[in-house]
């Protein structure tokens, strides 16, 4: 096993790596930016290196800085994480020519995988559906109104290379369809530097449903279930949950099998995940691929006892999977709530500041993995994610109402964070029955304002007053008085009766 | 007035609102008012910033923190930030007028007035219980007391009239 590993990561999942890295009694290795001085996951490794100017360029996102530092401190391999490097070819054959072990698939699955329309091409050759779609190299108009008429409508017109939203048009009509394409290609060059789009077929009530993978280097490949992470915000998950409760055994096998052949047609090794969109009438199609380990995890690892940062460090070091398909079972059931600092009355617009209070709800099997503590800053150079919140229980309903629960226990002070408006997420009817889609939050949270929060409570102003009255010293009383007759300190004598 | 404890008037500002409360601390007990109620609790600070307020039969449960320039509330698992507007010299805060009826149906614990009597806006005329709070009808204006309409240990029920004050001509 390697005995010092690079976390090329900050917050969270660095935190979370590295406790895996200490379990194994791997050394592990921070690299900070200078905001990230004092952040958890640089207080619990062995060892850090100072990456410098905070910008993501200049730090977590610098190759060769992150190279240097691993040769600085002899580690013989880094664990990318998930976001900043993680899905970067060039950083992963930095790596391999530097002689350091990237914990992760090979450069070139990364960067097969990255190109979207490569990807699609890949799974239908090994039977994986596919949404119906061109993916065509060529990109003149007239050849895509044609091959969009194939398809029928409504479709989506989206960037080869985009994300965001960026370059993307849906098209109701074929009236319509030109020039949105013409309109996508235009937004697309000037966003990506490149104009190339694909048209898809539209998906009615979609549901977003993952695969966890984990594939060795001696050509197993194994699935660890679903996730089902259909409730987003800007194209960006907030809950997720496992087992899907729209699930049956029979889809379960066939998506299953469809991931595990995805894998195998991509050379896949190490962890990494399957994302489907599976319509209204159960039918299901290839997304894409993430290489990488996936935020949301926990939820399959509770589910499935199975430890995947441990056997992404195992599989790296050459180790055979020894975890047999047909030996993994679904335990209860989980969900996970990301906890960011950002206000969901606003357009979930990111909130800086000093923590001045962070509690943890515990209980049983209620897991936080955090990159927050007291007196942190949380600055707008990074990922507004603080935390992760997983609870695990014997089915469903007691899974809501445990994340219910423990929300309501998670005390972070001094950023607005979105924690009340997970918990009303979760209390929604629809949610609680189960039937949501990737439409669910801006169907009903889309001018959510803040629910009760707008009056303050009798019960708020009770217990400040009492910590006002507690936290005045006598004596300081008697100076303001004196010293200002028309200071707020007063007598007040009481009125009541006999007292 | 008749004694000297020191208490605090304290004016909260949340969204864009301000309350007026006071407090006073006597021993273990403090009395707030607020809006006209009093309450009276025991509280306990287990560890910083945690608290442990017994109102009654009732326990609030809280977390408060200290921002740069507010407070952040933590309670019931939302969080409120309340900032502290200090009054100097003389300047109001908005506050709604004052209202003769009983907010509430309860016990008259006591009077503070008589008929014929002149008095000033905010004195209290009379203190009303229920469910162990208490609420105070305060003069809405200067004036004569004409009427009071019930004495102690009465039962008063909601929007009753309390007592009637003949507003004063001012100049």
């Amino acid at each position: 096993m390697f005995s010092k590993v690079l976390i090329a990561n900050r917050g969270e999942i660095a935190v979370r790596i590295m406790k895996a890295c200490q379990e194994m009694n791997i050394k592990t290795v921070a690299v900070y930016s200078d905001v990230d001085k004092h952040a958890p996951h640089v207080h619990l490794a062995d060892e850090s290196v100072s990456l410098g100017d905070p910008t993501p360029s200049e730090s977590y996102l610098n190759i060769q800085k992150i190279i240097e530092s691993a040769q600085k401190v002899s580690a013989e391999a880094i664990h990318p994480g998930y976001g900043f490097l993680a899905e970067n070819p060039d950083f992963a054959k930095a790596c391999k020519d530097s002689g350091i072990v990237f914990i992760g698939p090979s450069a070139s699955v990364i960067k097969h995988m990255g190109d979207k329309i490569e990807a699609k091409k890949t799974m239908q050759k090994a039977n994986v559906p596919v949404i119906p779609g061109y993916h065509g190299d060529k990109q003149d108009v007239s050849t895509l109104v044609h091959e969009g008429k194939k398809i029928g409508f409504p479709l989506i017109v989206k960037a080869s290379s985009g994300g965001g939203g960026k370059g993307m048009r849906l098209v109701k009509t074929d009236d319509e369809l030109e020039q949105a394409i013409e309109g996508a290609k235009r937004e697309s060059k000037s966003a990506f530097g490149n104009d190339s789009v694909f048209l898809e077929k539209y998906i009615d009530k979609p549901r977003h449903i993952e695969f966890q993978i984990l594939g060795d280097e001696h050509g197993h490949i194994i699935h660890l279930f679903e996730r089902e992470c259909s409730i987003q915000r800007r194209h960006q998950k907030i809950i997720e949950e496992t087992p899907s409760p729209m699930m049956t055994p029979k889809l379960r096998e066939q998506m299953g099998s469809a991931a595990v052949a995805a894998a195998k047609a991509a050379g896949y090794t190490n962890a990494g995940t399957v994302e489907f969109m599976v319509d209204g009438h159960h039918q299901f199609y290839f997304m894409e691929m993430n290489t990488r380990l996936q935020v949301e995890h926990p939820i399959t690892e509770a589910t499935t006892g199975i430890d995947l940062v441990k056997w992404q460090l195992k599989i790296a070091n050459d180790m055979e999977l020894t975890v047999k398909q047909q030996e993994l079972t679904q335990h209860g059931h989980a969900l996970e709530c990301r906890i960011y600092a950002e206000d969901p009355a606003h357009g979930f617009l990111p909130s800086v500041g000093t923590l001045s209070k962070v509690e943890f709800p515990q209980g049983p099997n209620v897991r936080n993995d955090a990159g927050i503590e007291p007196d942190f800053e949380i600055t707008p150079y990074y990922d507004p994610m603080l935390a992760k919140l997983i609870v695990s229980a014997e089915n469903r309903t007691e899974s809501i109402n445990k994340m219910i629960w423990a929300l309501s226990q998670y005390v972070v002070l001094g950023v607005t964070t979105n924690i009340s408006f997970l918990a009303q997420v979760l209390e929604h009817p629809e949610f609680q029955r189960g039937n949501i889609t990737t439409h669910f939050l801006e169907t009903f949270f889309k001018d959510w304002t803040g629910g009760k929060k707008g009056e303050l409570p009798v019960d708020a102003l009770i217990a400040l007053a009492v910590y006002d009255a507690m936290h005045t010293q006598r004596q300081e009383l008697v100076r303001f008085k004196e010293a200002d007759p028309h200071s707020p300190w007063k007598h007040v004598g009481r009125w009541r009766m006999g007292t | 007035m008749e004694d000297g404890n020191i208490g605090m008037f304290i004016n909260y500002e949340h969204a864009n609102h301000v309350y007026n409360v006071t407090v006073e601390r006597r021993e273990n007990e403090f009395f707030i008012t607020y809006d006209n109620i009093e309450y009276t609790v025991t509280a306990q600070e287990i560890k910083p910033g945690q608290l442990n307020v017994n109102l009654g039969d009732r326990m609030i449960k809280c977390m408060i923190s200290e921002g740069e320039d507010r407070k952040y509330v933590f309670i019931n698992g939302q969080v409120f930030q309340v900032k502290r507007v200090e009054l100097t010299g003389r300047r109001k805060t908005e506050k709604k007028e004052t209202d003769l009826n009983s907010p509430i149906s309860g016990t008259v614990v006591s009077v503070k007035t008589k008929e014929g009597e002149s008095i000033q806006k905010d004195d209290v005329i009379m203190v009303i219980e229920a469910m162990k709070m208490e609420y105070l009808i305060r003069a809405p204006y200067n004036g004569l007391v004409k009427k009071i309409n019930f004495k102690e240990k009465d039962q008063i029920e909601i929007g009753k009239l309390a007592a009637e004050i003949e507003r004063t001509k001012e100049d």
